[in-house]
């Protein structure tokens, strides 16, 4: 039960530091990269459960494979955006991009 | 403490450092490697919980994904050798303690709760048939809807970021 505990403290200091990174980072891909470890604090998270509590319901095997996808889309669009802003005002700096501000 | 507790930790640990070295080196190169070393970490530590299918799924997956980043990175930066000593963040204070809070308040949650008595885990052969069965079987429509949701992003993707030529 040791090792329940253990993932899920890791969990939450992994989401901890992607938080950080997320909310602190000025640059479109170190954004992308803060999501993308609160993603992997939430897979760990996850595989802990299905695990030490439920290793008879595959479906939270399913759900892991279901957060891989949602990195991977975002990886996927992230860098569409990236590319697309990058064109038309050559930098992915955040603090630039306030077109839509109100 | 269990062997599968502490090599569930030392990943653990690791995948922490990794992480917090993505966002403490100026070098984009560096970045995406300490990343791509968090997440590998992430996948050794699903094999110490003996989740072996999405261990190595999760290892395979990130190699190749932040091999990717690492390319983006380097053309997207404006410092990507970090060598200007540019300043990369905002709100760092305030990012700092949402980041502890959030991290506090999981941990706490995960302390104080009762989760009972840990289950043992079925052999690597039986899971892998049986992740199988549920993706075929119950969870046939979200592992569609997950696929048709890939290709729609691939298009997506592909439309936003294609150069838009102007017409005579």
């Amino acid at each position: 039960m040791m090792a329940l505990y253990v993932a899920l403290a890791v969990g939450a200091v992994l989401f901890g530091v992607g938080l950080y990174g997320a909310l602190s980072q000025t640059n479109l891909v170190m954004i992308m990269m803060g999501v993308e470890l609160m993603l992997g604090a939430a897979m760990v998270n996850l595989v802990a459960f299905w695990r030490f509590l439920h290793p008879e319901t595959y479906a939270g095997q399913m759900f892991v494979l279901v957060v891989m996808t949602v990195m991977a889309l975002e990886m996927a669009v992230g860098f569409g955006v990236g590319t697309a802003r990058f064109r038309a005002k050559g930098s992915v700096e955040m603090e630039e991009a306030r077109e839509l501000r109100g | 403490m269990s062997a599968q507790a502490l090599f569930t930790g030392f990943f653990g640990v690791a995948a922490v450092w990794f992480g917090v070295v993505v966002f403490r080196t100026s070098s984009m190169v560096r970045s995406a490697l300490a990343l791509l070393f968090s997440q590998a970490a992430i996948g050794a530590m699903f094999l110490a919980m003996q989740a072996e299918f999405l261990g190595v799924l999760q290892v395979m997956m990130m190699a190749t994904e932040m091999s990717i980043m690492a390319i983006f990175m380097v053309m997207y930066m404006m410092d990507p050798g970090g060598l200007g000593e540019m300043e990369m963040t905002h709100q760092k204070r305030a990012s700092i303690a949402a980041g502890a809070l959030a991290a506090l308040a999981a941990a706490g949650v995960a302390a104080l709760t009762d989760w009972g008595p840990a289950a043992a885990a079925p052999p690597a052969a039986e899971q892998t048939e049986r992740l199988g069965a549920e993706m075929l079987g119950r969870s046939m429509l979200i592992f569609e809807t997950a696929g048709v949701t890939i290709l729609t992003a691939m298009i997506a993707a592909t439309a936003v970021a294609i150069e838009r030529r102007r017409r005579r």
